[in-house]
């Protein structure tokens, strides 16, 4: 075929296989091959199997620059090219299930445990080795098949198609939240949701398909003049944008009521995030200096709480009072704690005025590193607990509720907190201030002949980010009753950043998304649970190379990331931005990256 | 950087006058505070009682414990220096690497310390375990280069900082979900156990081990850079990549070897340190990352001997340390704050002296 970069299909097919193999080793399918999405026979296992073949024919079709004319592969070269690079990546990976077996699995158990008996009987769909094969690598030239479809079809076919199938495996993976949802409504699940295999029936997934398709459609056919109007209406009529802040706010009042306890506590933690993430938005997103020490603030709100409103210390013979303690009310402790909070901010922001960037970061992951070695140490014994924490921080107890005991109870003071920082965020973002921090992330020394006090404002930053942060905390301390040094690692400053980042840098929308995905997701999927690090890990890697403004994009902010390609970065253009920012967050992403320029 | 070339101006000077003391002065008065909280912990624990106080033996097996332990964290920091000096980034999955290359020498080592062969043979077992984390840390090394730090080369500074955050997380439970979440035992072959008498010093002999391996590799390193091409060109690089490319040299090429030396040099340090403390595990390549990277911070950052001194002095540090000031003030458990020592050194030579000993006294490092 003319244009065909044979070499590259091979290659592509190569990686592909190497990944899935890597999936293998890294525990994936074991964990997930009975997660069911869809029926029985769809599990998350199975389309973690097709994936990779689907990815790299997606990858691999990609228009390509030929002699300085751009190619893109009409829908027959995609098929087949795509089939290739699915059969390539499905003989490498069968291959190498071959070898395990071949080899001894229990031998190869030795090094990588994920390896066992039943990964084998899963991969080869339970038909043992010869056989099994062959229908391993029928799915990845499924899978490649899908993947060259999904770039080389026409647009009017592929977008639906995507969409749907994008929104069938998000709701299969919602079987925990959508099902409950229905029942309080008052509404029959069960042809929805099996209550055998929890995921989506084979009517259910038809269903969710055929509404995000067709949503799709309908979408793309009213014209842009219509999606115009929507987008404008929403976001610049007043009455319009109060009005969807009213809904937004009685639909956030009645969720936890429809999503029951265990929800509004997965809500809860989403909210503690939330937190934490606007506070560090504050110093990285809006004044650009990249904080790794964040869980310093974090743990300073949570003991700071708990010192305040009368927690006692865990000893080994029972209880203890603290060094310094004091009695008061959850709502008066609260503000003395962001007071102080602020303070401690100023107090790390001091003696790092003069430092930029990497250095920066450093010294910030150092300061908060020494604040969780000495939380954990003996020395802090007799103040905050040490190794052995504290219990009995005050219930915060107000109105009749009570957010300890009852998770539903909580989501309402989360959220409390939550709007009172967005406000607070959103109010500094169009201020002086905020400007003023534009202007010293943009160019410090720029910023400074211009008259703006980088010290003053960097300290401010960082006090206003130690506030909110220090919130967080406190809402931590509520929600557990009791501390213990463990909560508080350096995991914590790289879960809020990658909370930051995956929303987009300086968005607070971005913000609410990002917490919801790498909180929400993770904490509704027990499953989940084990490879959270691995996902937020894979998140920051693949966020900074393929999407570095992040999904809910700031608009000053991604233009600073990609400066010189500012004029043709697709988020800049109207229109696509939504699309993509749903489109990536799920496995086989970024659909609609390049859909302008081939049309 | 930020170059005042505009002549002595009287306003420049002015301005300079009228900004500068505040901070120096608490500046200062923070160096003060910290000196002498330091000299009276000292002083406080060299002047206890004779049955509480610690033997002479006692310091020395610390500084000798410290020296060992100190050119390990060297080891490692050769790798961010390296790779800091060309790229100037710091590569913050560099402890991953070292993991790496210690879980593979331990498959071997525990399957050698069934059959018999590290204990009869146990200089060829070393000489093949040493090859072997080697080989693997630096194939993880030029993976991640190639994977995460390739395609954002010329991103802006914090961006590459973050993905090397990510990718730090990723081969941290990469390696979880590969081999396991539990500690392994590190078989040590029963002919580097017990001590041998060196100048009538009685020294572990894993520890002689240690400084005669890192002090080769470290000779070998700087004789690399100083003498072939190869080293000539990554010196080349790292004074100017643009330039360098200009004049022929491929800077893809030179960074993968720079990333290729730092996991071989991390792979030395993984099995040092595996025999040091007899166990692997997924999270071991933190603390010893983090301290490695001070220690490049400390001796000044892209410098080879600078990474090899601040490596040494960070491990007395460690050591002596908590013992020797906060022993005086009678804290519990004062190596349970040994990383905060470290971590505190790093903030320290930051905020004072962000170049390094060996470095250039840069204030800003943008």
């Amino acid at each position: 075929m003319d244009g065909v970069p044979t070499g590259s299909v091979i290659r592509s097919g190569v990686i592909g296989g190497l990944v899935a193999i890597y999936i293998a080793l890294v525990g994936l399918y074991t964990k997930f091959a009975d997660l069911a999405l869809v029926g029985e026979q769809v599990t998350l296992g199975r389309v973690l199997i097709v994936a990779p073949a689907l990815i790299t024919a997606y990858a691999v079709t990609r228009p390509r620059v030929v002699a300085g004319e751009r190619r893109a592969a009409t829908l027959r070269q995609g098929l087949a090219i795509g089939a290739l690079a699915g059969l390539i990546t499905g003989a490498v990976f069968g291959a190498a299930v071959a070898f395990a077996e071949w080899f001894g699995v229990e031998r190869i158990r030795e090094v990588f445990v994920a390896v066992t008996e039943p990964l084998i009987d899963f991969l080869t769909f339970g038909m043992g080795v010869p056989a099994g094969l062959l229908v391993l690598a029928g799915w990845c030239v499924v899978g490649g098949l899908v993947g060259g479809f999904a770039r080389t079809a026409p647009l009017a076919l592929r977008r639906p198609a995507s969409v749907g199938i994008v929104a069938v495996i998000l709701f299969g993976l919602l079987q925990r939240i959508v099902p409950i949802v229905f029942v309080e409504l008052g509404y029959e699940a069960d042809w929805l949701y099996s209550p055998i295999t929890k995921g989506l029936t084979w009517l259910g997934g038809l269903f969710v398909f055929a509404l995000a398709a067709g949503a799709d459609i309908l979408w793309r056919r009213s014209g842009d003049g219509t999606r115009d109007r929507i987008r404008t209406g929403v976001y610049e009529r007043p009455a319009a944008r109060i009005g969807f802040l009213v809904v937004l706010l009685a639909v956030l009042a009645v969720l936890p009521l429809l999503l029951g306890t265990v929800i509004s506590e997965v809500l809860g933690q989403v909210m503690i995030y939330v937190l934490l993430g606007l506070g560090l938005n504050i110093v990285v997103g809006y004044a650009g200096l990249l904080d790794l020490g964040y869980v310093a603030f974090f743990a300073f709100g949570a003991y700071a709480t708990g010192l305040l409103t009368g927690a006692m210390l865990n000893t080994t013979t029972g209880a203890a009072e603290p060094a310094i303690s004091a009695d008061l009310n959850f709502y008066a402790a609260v503000w003395i704690v962001m007071l102080l909070a602020a303070g401690v901010g100023l107090l790390i922001g001091a003696p790092v005025l003069r430092l930029r960037g990497d250095y920066l970061a450093i010294v910030t992951l150092g300061l908060g590193e020494i604040v969780s070695v000495i939380t954990a140490s003996k020395w802090a014994q007799p103040l905050i607990g040490g190794p052995q924490g504290m219990r009995g921080v005050s219930k915060a107890e107000i109105f009749g509720l009570n957010p300890q005991d009852h998770p539903q109870d909580f989501y309402y003071l989360a959220l409390a907190f939550v709007l009172f920082a967005l406000f607070v965020s959103w109010r500094l973002a169009a201020s002086r201030v905020g400007r003023a921090w534009t202007a010293m992330r943009e160019d410090e020394q720029v910023a400074d002949a211009m008259g703006v006090s980088t010290i003053k404002y960097k300290l401010l930053a960082f006090a206003m980010g130690g506030a909110i942060g220090s919130l967080g905390g406190a809402l931590f301390a509520v929600s557990l009753g009791s501390l213990t040094p463990a909560s508080f690692e350096f995991l914590v400053s790289i879960t809020a950043l990658a909370v930051v980042i995956l929303g987009g840098l300086g968005s607070l929308p971005g913000v609410v998304v990002g917490a919801l995905v790498l909180i929400g997701l993770p904490g509704l999927l027990r499953e989940f649970e084990e490879y959270r690090q691995l996902i937020y890990g894979g998140a920051l890697v693949a966020i900074m190379i393929l999407r570095p403004q992040g999904l809910i994009p700031n608009v000053r902010r991604s233009r600073e990331l990609k400066e010189e390609e500012v004029t043709q970065d697709a988020w800049a253009r109207d229109g696509t931005g939504e699309i993509e920012a749903v489109a990536a967050v799920l496995p086989g992403g970024a659909l609609g990256v390049e859909e302008e320029d081939l049309e | 950087m930020a170059t005042r070339t505009d002549g002595p101006a009287r306003g420049a000077q002015l301005g300079r006058f009228e900004r500068v003391p505040w901070r120096r002065v608490i500046l200062l008065l923070l160096a003060i505070l910290i000196a002498a909280v330091a000299v009276i912990g000292a002083y406080k624990t060299l002047t206890l009682p004779a049955d509480e106080r610690y033997t002479a033996s006692t310091w020395k097996d610390f500084i000798v414990l410290g020296i060992a332990q100190g050119a390990i964290i060297a080891l490692i920091a050769l790798g961010y220096t390296l790779v800091y000096g060309i790229l100037r980034m710091i590569n913050f999955a560099h402890g991953e690497v070292f993991m790496f290359g210690a879980f593979a020498a331990y498959f071997f080592s525990s399957a050698w310390e069934e059959s018999g062969f590290l204990d009869s043979n146990p200089w060829l077992s070393m000489a093949i375990l040493f090859a072997i984390a080697m080989l693997v840390s630096m194939t993880v090394a030029i993976l991640l280069e190639r994977i995460a730090y390739r395609p954002l080369r010329n991103a802006p500074r914090l961006v590459p900082l973050i993905t090397a955050i990510g990718a730090s997380l990723v081969l941290q439970n990469t390696a979880r979900g590969f081999f396991g979440a539990q500690s392994r035992g590190f078989g040590v072959p029963a002919a580097l156990e017990g001590t041998w008498t060196i100048f009538g010093l009685e020294l572990d002999r894993i520890q002689v081990l240690v400084i005669i391996t890192v002090v080769l590799a470290v000779a070998g390193l700087s004789l690399f850079v100083a003498r072939t091409k190869t080293g000539k060109s990554m010196r080349a690089v790292a004074a100017d990549t643009e330039i360098a490319s200009l004049m022929g040299i491929r800077v893809d090429r030179v960074i993968v070897t720079t990333f290729a030396i730092g996991g071989l040099l991390a792979g030395i340090a993984a099995i040092l340190f595996s025999i040091t403390f007899e166990s692997v595990n997924f999270t071991m390549g933190v603390r010893p990352g983090i301290a490695a990277f001070t220690a490049a911070v400390l001796g000044g950052i892209g410098s080879i001997s600078g990474a090899a001194l601040g490596g040494v002095l960070l491990g007395l540090l460690q050591s002596l340390g908590p013992a020797l000031i906060l022993t005086g003030y009678e804290i519990p458990s004062a190596f349970q704050l040994k990383d905060a020592f470290t971590f505190l050194v790093l903030v320290l030579v930051l905020i004072f002296r962000p170049g390094g000993l060996l470095g250039s006294d840069e204030a800003e490092k943008v």
